[in-house]
């Protein structure tokens, strides 16, 4: 057993798409349509066959009810890893993507917590340099 | 002027507040929802399309439009008394903005969920269950080859 893909809902599948490659810097990894929505999903560019992120509609009103407590409480609901946190947060800010948490030391981790304009926050952290 | 990408944890609330409030079945007018926020009007649509994606106006329109889309499938409302529960006065422009973001008609909408799922399937037709969307997807391709280049524009 393997941990090869996992899932975030986002509102609307083509800005979850614009977000996550032009702005985080994913690349789409699969795009193939079914019904109105897609199976979408994108890899890091440094481990194109590492683990899929799936971009799932959250069309369900359960799932919405879900994505929205959880952003209004300002809980992440994933988190991707970086090399240098500072610089990341650096180049979002430039295009605009907004932090509810700058940068900040959890003990031999850094964290910062950004929203993904698709209702998601998503946490990055910087892990301790190995 | 850069818009502000670093909120306080009171800027963020009210952005959240105001968003639950425009979804509402009872929208609030925008002007109102910024005054709520302490923002100008300004202000309050440039921080909220940063945080959420789209402008306060888009958001609340596609909360009608959801709502629209669920009683059209589920219920047996007229469309005009669809288009006026939901918060548009106009027929017009209702259909038009439908048409735009499903893709249909209001009623070519209501008529193809009837003809392709029974009553009891719709509610799980209008919800794609996330996941499940995997394995339809692989199912299309098994069918029809996918031979293009992934089309990312």
């Amino acid at each position: 057993m393997r941990i090869k893909l996992t899932s975030i809902m986002v509102d609307d599948q083509s800005k979850a798409l614009r977000f996550y490659t032009e702005v985080l810097g994913f690349v789409p990894k699969q795009k193939i349509p079914v019904g109105q929505y897609w199976w979408l999903s994108v890899v890091s560019p440094e481990a194109p066959d590492g683990t899929e992120l799936s971009l799932e509609p959250n069309a369900n009103p359960a799932g919405r009810a879900f994505q929205e407590a959880m952003f209004t409480q300002g809980i992440p609901v994933a988190a991707f890893e970086v090399t240098d946190l500072a610089k990341e947060v650096e180049r979002l800010q430039a295009a605009g993507v907004v932090f509810t948490q700058m940068p900040t030391q959890m003990g031999p981790v850094s964290i910062a917590v950004c929203s993904d304009t698709c209702g998601n926050l998503i946490q990055l952290y910087q892990p301790p340099a190995r | 002027m850069r818009v502000t990408t670093q909120l306080t944890e009171d800027a963020f609330a009210d952005l959240c507040r105001a968003r639950a409030r425009l979804r509402s079945s009872r929208p609030v007018a925008i002007r109102e929802a910024a005054a709520a926020a302490r923002l100008s009007p300004f202000q309050f649509i440039r921080r909220f399309k940063a945080l959420f994606g789209e402008t306060p106006h888009q958001l609340r329109i596609a909360a009608r439009l959801d709502r629209a889309r669920r009683l059209l499938a589920l219920t047996d409302r007229a469309v005009t008394d669809v288009c006026l529960d939901v918060g548009f006065s106009s027929l017009g422009s209702f259909s038009a903005l439908f048409a735009r973001r499903v893709g249909r008609s209001p009623s070519a909408y209501r008529a193809e969920v009837r003809a392709t799922t029974s009553p009891s399937e719709r509610p799980a037709a209008l919800y794609p269950g996330c996941l499940n969307l995997m394995g339809a997807a692989f199912a299309t391709l098994e069918k029809q080859p996918r031979d293009a280049p992934m089309d990312t524009a």
